[in-house]
């Protein structure tokens, strides 16, 4: 958890530095911090990758929607 | 330059496949993401008086798209409780990871190398089991792990959104990590 505030600079400084010492004794917990770096940038990249895909609304959504803009408007 | 004067019927061609995707990348399902578009232009409708012409249309329409998908997060997880207590309800919790008399990994749940992992799974595959993990997280960690590594909000305003205390924020998060780590190695990563 104190990764995380780590991260996001939440984390106090004495912490931080426990951590860091924590990390450098402990390989699998500084190959966790890693992996939780890796997690939150593949997050993201997933994201941006399917917002450039190339899906597209069906007419029929369209259809719907501007009927439903017609309605309202 | 002349403002464009926006023309709601034309929305749907015009800006409804770049919502429409948008909207996907962050829900699962299509139906979901079209509800979104729709709700989008629905409220851009009610709000158009508002609208000053500053932002181009499009940029107008994808803050209000933006918004609807917080909400939609914000729904998605208020369908669980959010006290520390019942935090330990939403899935696995610490002590599926840890050791409770030292703390340290349990020889189930170490970390194994992630080396190779950009050359085990092609990006596409990496992408697809992620987002199969996320869909699997309990809904409240998926919404505060989906506000945080994918809108990027602040703690602060996802507490304030959630309605979430800075500990449990934490601790979801925490758990939310824990438990994609172990997906994407059930699903290969780190097995090469």
């Amino acid at each position: 958890m104190l990764l995380e505030q780590q991260a996001d600079q939440s984390a106090a400084k004495s912490m931080s530095a426990s951590l860091w010492l924590h990390l450098r004794y402990c390989p699998y917990c500084n190959r966790y911090a890693k992996q939780t770096v890796l997690i939150a940038e593949w997050a993201k990249a997933a994201a941006t990758a399917r917002a450039s895909s190339d899906t597209a609304l069906s007419e029929a959504a369209k259809q719907r929607m501007r009927e439903r803009l017609a309605a309202a408007g | 330059m002349t403002p464009s004067i926006p023309v709601p019927a034309q929305w749907p061609d015009r800006y409804g496949d770049e919502l429409y995707r948008f909207a996907l990348s962050r829900v699962s399902d299509s139906e979901t993401a079209e509800e979104l578009v729709q709700e989008t232009f629905l409220s851009a409708l009610d709000g158009l008086a508002t609208f000053r012409a500053e932002a181009s249309e499009r940029t107008w329409l994808f803050v209000i798209l933006r918004r609807k998908i917080i909400d939609h997060y914000r729904r998605q997880a208020r369908t669980t409780r959010v006290g520390l207590d019942e935090i330990n309800e939403g899935g696995p919790t610490e002590a599926d990871f840890f050791n409770p008399e030292d703390g340290h990994w349990t020889n189930s749940q170490t970390p194994v190398s992630w080396l190779n992992a950009d050359a085990a799974l092609e990006q596409q595959e990496l992408h697809e089991i992620l987002a199969r993990c996320q869909e699997r997280l309990p809904p409240q960690q998926g919404a505060v792990f989906a506000m945080r590594f994918v809108e990027e909000l602040s703690a602060e305003e996802i507490c304030q959104e959630l309605g979430l205390s800075s500990a449990n924020y934490w601790v979801i998060v925490h758990r939310a990590k824990l438990q994609l780590r172990r997906c994407l190695e059930k699903h290969g990563l780190g097995k090469n």
